[in-house]
């Protein structure tokens, strides 16, 4: 059943919210094909803890909807054995923080066992993890550990920004062989977007471009593309056309997507919410420093990303600690003006 | 827009400049490249062209007064233009970029005298524009219209050059094809390149150069007697040798010269220099002889063995900090030009004359104290045949650029930025 391997054009579409695109992804995903099972902890019964799961246990069975113990590292290991065995599962971590907990198996096993094998297995694991802050979860429940993962060779990270991209990089990544690690926003699960009904795929390592513009480029991940887009707004108001590529893939990165549009407009922001240092945004300022688009910056490479600290308790200060809206305004403001 | 007129920037330690004379008054037309107003600064007076056709206004900068690099001192308005209120407090606010507390730093630490040249000559080797802060975008946009990047102000912060900033210089809205060159051609046409090989070369060893200056109608080439294509003529000392290319020289009758020299033609370019000091306005030396008594005579004598090809490529691969980057054609061309038994009995004579017993016979340092035209050395670090460290003894004025990873070769070797440093004024 993996012979989507192409977008088709759908012209029913209707609203959904991103954690419902996701569960109709897995919907279609379980009635398609028999071999996807979905695992992780309280995803049954209690549907999972954003609810993104819901009530497919009912309509699945306790056979596909699997309940796992409190244990990642288990848990885990039960997902990549059973992909290495022929199955298509879809593990659910309540919390991405919970990734720490499982990286034996992400990292030493399925990212390394088609490698190690001579290409004699794959690993085809899907792994879902809800990320980031906003939530006032804390420091341990409000990581962005996406770069962590994708620092990885062996794995894929995504990280749609849309109800559209959830729902077809989901399916998108169960046609993949390899394991696909998914970041998704919690604060994105309740956002609304129009998504097509049926089957469909995003591709995995493509970027979008959001919004079209001259003057500078932001390039952006997960929810930052949201924000990205409502700086945009402000600026256009200014005068100032920004560009904003929502990069959906960390890994592999869109090098072209995001080298055009540098060559184009000259000026580059990157804006993400794990923390700054050593992050996505310093993936792609060094892409492009390394690249022939580095002849056309007409300034500094501007990155945006999380602060150098655990994620604060404290709303006022949990929401200082990544960037917001008038962060990505007033960056885009000094490149534009030439102040930096 | 009216487009913005700011005080240029003339030579590389230039901070402000005092306009002398406005050549149009307030409200007058003026056409694009004529002269507008002279500036004067601590080294020189010159007269600077309007950057755009259409009416003055706003001159912000009067006679006798100085303004900073940059900053503007008048607007032109284009046909139809409302004239308002003086563009732009922006405009104006540029000014502290270069802070007075900055300036008087600066002249808190002038050089001392003492110091040595090596100095000057490692920053210099930072950057190819010596010094000049521009962004890539705007060095790009400079190098494919060929305008000197040292010659613009900057806008950007602390006075860095934008794209804007050469485009402006240009005058083109978006970027042209290489071809329209025409404003660009205004700074560097009047100056005319003439190059010296150097021992046992030929012309041939400056086409590349020449080809990525895109250049090939104003450069002349000189060659030594008994080289290339040029009879051997008997000389007696490096004086006669210089006499002989002063002959060459004045054939061509040159004003306005750039004079770029290699090795012993190097030394050669410089005795000229001083000889012919109205004709010769700039000069570039590349990995000079002359400055000192050691040479690699072993080398030497090894190419002028050399009968063919195969016994010529290894002492050719000395010459070369990496011995992988001469290409076998270039050996090739190498050995064909030198394949003349006469040939290779003139230099060895001449080298017997030039470099008795393993020494450079003749001395330039005094021509090179001597003269005030601006000179620039380029040394590769791993030079296998003169050492670097001659060029310490160069007087301060003379700015050093001193490469790493390149030998006795720097058009060859380091061809990106010998083209750089021949395209850039200074």
């Amino acid at each position: 059943m993996n012979a989507h391997a192409t977008i088709t054009a759908h012209e029913a579409t209707r609203e959904l919210s991103y954690a419902e695109a996701i569960r109709e992804a897995m919907d279609i995903a379980l009635s398609e094909d028999e071999r996807v099972v979905l695992m992780g902890e309280d995803i049954g019964v209690y549907g999972g803890a954003f609810q993104v799961t819901g009530d497919l246990i009912h309509k699945y069975g306790e056979g596909r909807v699997l309940d796992t113990p409190i244990s990642e590292l288990g848990g885990a290991g039960v997902a990549v054995g059973a992909a290495m065995t022929g199955l298509r599962p879809i593990f659910e971590f309540q919390f991405s923080d919970f990734a720490t907990l499982a990286m034996e198996q992400i990292v030493n096993q399925a990212a390394k066992v088609r490698y190690m094998l001579g290409g004699a297995v794959s690993v085809p694991v899907v792994m879902r993890f809800p990320a980031g802050s906003g939530t006032g979860a804390a420091a341990q429940h409000s990581q962005s550990l996406e770069a962590w993962l994708a620092h990885v060779p062996g794995l894929k990270v995504v990280q749609p920004s849309t109800p559209h991209d959830a729902k077809g990089l989901l399916l998108a990544a169960l046609d993949d062989p390899d394991p696909v690690m998914i970041f998704e926003h919690k604060l994105l699960y309740k956002t609304k977007g129009t998504v097509p009904e049926g089957h469909y795929i995003t591709p995995i390592g493509k970027a979008a471009v959001r919004r079209e513009g001259s003057d500078l480029t932001i390039v952006a991940t997960s929810i930052m593309v949201q924000k990205a887009l409502e700086a945009a707004n402000v600026l256009a108001a200014e005068g100032i056309a920004a560009e904003v590529i929502d990069l959906r893939t960390i890994r592999p990165i869109d090098r072209e997507t995001v080298l055009a549009s540098v060559r184009k407009t000259g000026r580059l922001i990157t804006v993400y919410e794990g923390v700054k240092t050593l992050g996505i945004g310093a993936e792609v300022s060094a892409m492009v420093a390394e690249s022939d688009a580095f002849d056309y910056l007409d300034a500094p490479i501007v990155r945006l990303g999380g602060a150098e600290c655990p994620i604060p308790y404290n709303p006022v200060l949990e929401k200082a600690a990544v960037p917001q809206v008038d962060d990505v305004v007033a960056a885009a403001r000094a490149v534009h003006a030439g102040r930096v | 827009m009216p487009t913005e007129v700011i005080m240029p920037k003339v030579d590389m330690d230039m901070e402000r400049g005092t306009i002398i004379a406005w050549h149009v008054s307030e409200g007058e037309q003026v056409n694009a490249a004529a002269p507008l107003f002279d500036i004067e600064t601590d080294k020189a007076a010159m007269e600077v062209e309007s950057p755009a056709s259409g009416t003055l206004h706003h001159i912000a900068v009067g006679e006798g007064e100085e303004a900073e690099i940059g900053h503007p001192v008048a607007w032109i308005y284009a046909e139809g233009e409302v004239v308002g209120e003086a563009p732009g407090k922006a405009a104006g606010e540029k000014a502290p970029t270069v802070p007075a507390a900055a300036r008087a730093a600066d002249r808190a630490a002038p050089p001392t005298g003492e110091e040595s040249p090596l100095i000057e000559g490692e920053s210099a080797t930072m950057a190819t524009d010596a010094g000049v802060r521009a962004t890539p975008a705007a060095r790009r946009l400079a190098q494919s219209f060929g305008v000197d990047l040292a010659a613009l102000g900057g806008t950007g912060p602390r006075g860095r050059i934008q794209k804007r900033d050469v485009e402006a210089a240009t005058r083109v809205d978006a970027p042209a094809p290489v071809a329209d060159r025409a404003p660009a051609a205004k700074v560097q046409s009047v100056e005319r390149l003439v190059f010296v090989h150097g021992f046992a070369s030929d012309a041939g060893v400056w086409a590349q150069l020449v080809r990525r200056l895109g250049r090939d109608a104003s450069a002349d080439m000189l060659e030594l007697p008994g080289h290339g294509k040029t009879p051997s003529e008997p000389i007696a000392s490096f004086d006669e040798l210089v006499l002989t290319m002063r002959r060459s020289f004045d054939e061509l009758g040159l004003e306005e010269v750039h004079l770029v020299g290699h090795s012993l033609g190097a030394a050669v370019a410089l005795a000229l220099a001083d000889q012919r000091p109205r004709a010769v306005r700039r000069l570039t030396l590349l990995a000079p002889a002359g400055l000192g008594p050691e040479i690699n005579r072993p080398v030497i004598d090894g190419i002028l063995s050399a009968t063919q090809a195969a016994s010529l490529a290894p002492w050719l691969k000395e010459l070369v900090a990496d011995r992988d980057l001469l290409s076998v054609s270039f050996v090739d061309a190498a050995a064909a030009s030198r394949a003349d038994p006469d040939v290779r009995t003139a230099q060895r004579a001449m080298a017997d004359i030039l470099f008795p017993d393993g020494v450079q016979a003749f001395d330039v340092t005094q021509q090179l104290n001597r003269i005030a035209v601006p000179t620039r050395i380029v040394f590769g670090k791993d030079d296998g045949i003169i050492p670097w460290r001659h060029a310490l003894r160069a007087p301060g004025r003379v700015s050093l650029h001193l490469f790493e990873g390149m030998g006795h070769l720097p058009q060859v070797e380091k061809l990106d930025d010998v083209v750089a440093l021949i395209k850039t004024r200074w």
